[in-house]
């Protein structure tokens, strides 16, 4: 667990080196905050309220929804690049377990992009663009308890979608279909309640409305009541057979390593 | 002169084409995944439509004009100009770019040569797709001009993207590597989506005459809108394009001058 927890430590500090990509980050969420804001301000210039939703409650689920959607794809690229270059089979030698070293990597790095990124953002969002807390304490907790699991659920699922490094060697593409499929199912460009019925009933049965959109709406209290445990119940689901997923097809992944490297 | 660097070109790609035939499931996850990419923010506009009649004045057509045309032309940058993004990381911190430096031609078209990138076809045939299919319904009549004009304009939009990327990259002559500059720089393009008109003064002015990505999408489409009131600014397009390739290339020359190899 010690050993885990250093690898965590080292790679904050490894951020706190590069300030370079600090400050381009941090301006880049600031320039998207400005057209997310802008643009969502010219939608509402002739109407009041869309499927219920006045402006600051659509704005506050925009903007909650981006900063969480930063934090659920995680260290697959890492993976993917270790795999590639064959890193892997030294790594597989050594006395920890990859996957394992790689999530706490990941904390690390979340929780340094939390402490310097999103924190500082979104209290200027607070003070500057009419974000509104959750309505109840309660609903406060619950968000916090369904953000988690929607980050851990796309932190197994980037994973997941690393170990197809072994079969291809576009990782630039690969990393691109995954976030154009995060933001379409996981309602983190609109609440999935504007979208077509079709498309919402398609959704409920993949996991990414799990990772942005369950946490969200019960922020901004789309979701309400049954509705909310009933959400909470399909992320546990998705929580833990993602978990599950990766460990065997990374166990059956390893075992074609061992294959090629003969 | 001109005639040895077309066929050196086509020699370049002849060989990047070998790669890519290489490798054909990934030249498909490539293209593929750069059509999902842009067919999702498409959908959100669709979406948000859906839901209203029209964004500041602007109809469902006209913004997907826009954004048709801002594909269109970063697609040009982005098959034919992507090494760029590499500058920092792949030539000048490991030393690469020594070897550029004592071939017998420019080191800028070498650099540009070195890659052809088979992504980007993705975003323009989402670009075209999208361009015809706005294209009726915006109340002007298509004539050979206007097509002619049309394809002027994207090519000049996408030289404007070509452009800006080179003039961030150069500085990598300066700090070895100035991706994230680029990467900020490009986040601008995002506001170039949507009408100008929907930002504030100061945002509108800044991507009019300082970082000119207005003139990537939003001016050139205004062009083609009825009753817009940007017609006359939009001509420009042309000029802007020239002027930044202008500067961009000087400020490049002024870089290479600069530079001292990583190497020792």
């Amino acid at each position: 667990m010690r050993k885990y927890f250093e690898f965590a430590r080292v790679q904050m500090q490894v951020h706190a080196a590069y300030s370079a990509w600090f400050w381009a980050n941090t301006f880049s969420i600031l320039l998207r905050m400005l057209v997310i804001y802008f643009f969502w301000k010219a939608v509402y210039s002739s109407r009041t309220e869309i499927e219920g939703l006045p402006f600051d409650g659509m704005i506050t689920y925009i903007i909650i929804a981006m900063f969480l959607q930063m934090f659920v794809s995680g260290v697959g690229q890492e993976l993917a690049h270790t795999i590639k270059d064959g890193n892997v089979a030294i790594e597989l030698m050594r006395p920890y377990n990859l996957i394992t070293r790689l999530v706490a990597m990941d904390i690390g790095d979340k929780v340094i992009h939390f402490v310097r990124g999103a924190l500082p953002l979104s209290i200027l969002a607070f003070i500057f663009m009419d974000i509104t807390l959750p309505t109840t304490w309660q609903g406060g907790l619950l968000f916090l308890l369904s953000a988690f699991m929607g980050i851990w659920i796309g932190t197994f699922f980037d994973l997941l979608i690393a170990i197809l490094a072994f079969w291809t060697i576009n990782l630039w593409g690969l990393q691109v279909m995954k976030e154009a499929v995060i933001s379409f199912f996981s309602g983190a460009l609109v609440p999935l309640i504007l979208f077509p019925e079709w498309f919402q009933t398609i959704s409920l049965f993949l996991p990414f409305q799990a990772m942005v959109y369950v946490p969200v709406a019960i922020y901004t209290g789309i979701l309400s009541g049954t509705e909310v445990w009933l959400a909470l119940g399909s992320q546990s689901f998705w929580a833990v057979s993602l978990f599950v997923l990766l460990r065997v097809l990374w166990s059956i992944a390893i075992k074609k390593v061992t294959i090629f490297g003969g | 002169m001109l005639s040895r660097y077309i066929k050196l070109y086509y020699l370049f790609c002849k060989q990047n084409f070998k790669v890519m035939l290489e490798y054909r499931m990934d030249f498909l996850l490539g293209v593929l995944s750069v059509m999902l990419q842009q067919f999702a923010g498409i959908f959100f506009v669709k979406i948000v439509f859906d839901h209203i009649h029209a964004l500041n004045g602007w109809t469902f057509y006209e913004i997907l004009f826009i954004y048709g045309i801002a594909a269109t032309g970063r697609s040009i940058h982005h098959i034919f100009f992507d090494n760029l993004w590499t500058l920092g990381w792949q030539y000048i911190r490991p030393g690469k770019f020594d070897r550029l430096l004592i071939r017998p031609i420019n080191p800028l078209f070498h650099f540009i040569a070195d890659r052809l990138q088979q992504d980007g076809l993705g975003q323009l045939f989402i670009g075209i797709i999208v361009i015809s299919t706005a294209m009726p319904h915006l109340g002007i009549s298509w004539g050979i001009f206007e097509l002619l004009l049309l394809v002027v304009m994207i090519i000049a939009s996408g030289f404007i993207f070509v452009a800006i990327n080179l003039f961030f990259a150069t500085l990598s002559f300066w700090m070895v590597d100035s991706l994230p500059i680029v990467w900020t720089i490009f986040n601008l393009s995002d506001f170039a989506r949507y009408p100008l008109t929907i930002y504030h003064k100061g945002i509108r002015h800044f991507l009019t005459w300082i970082v000119p990505y207005g003139f990537t999408a939003f001016y050139p489409a205004a062009y083609f809108i009825k009753g817009s009131g940007y017609e006359r600014l939009a001509l420009l397009t042309p000029v802007v394009a020239i002027v930044s390739c202008i500067v961009a290339y000087w400020f490049w020359n002024r870089g290479l001058k600069a530079f001292t190899s990583t190497g020792s």
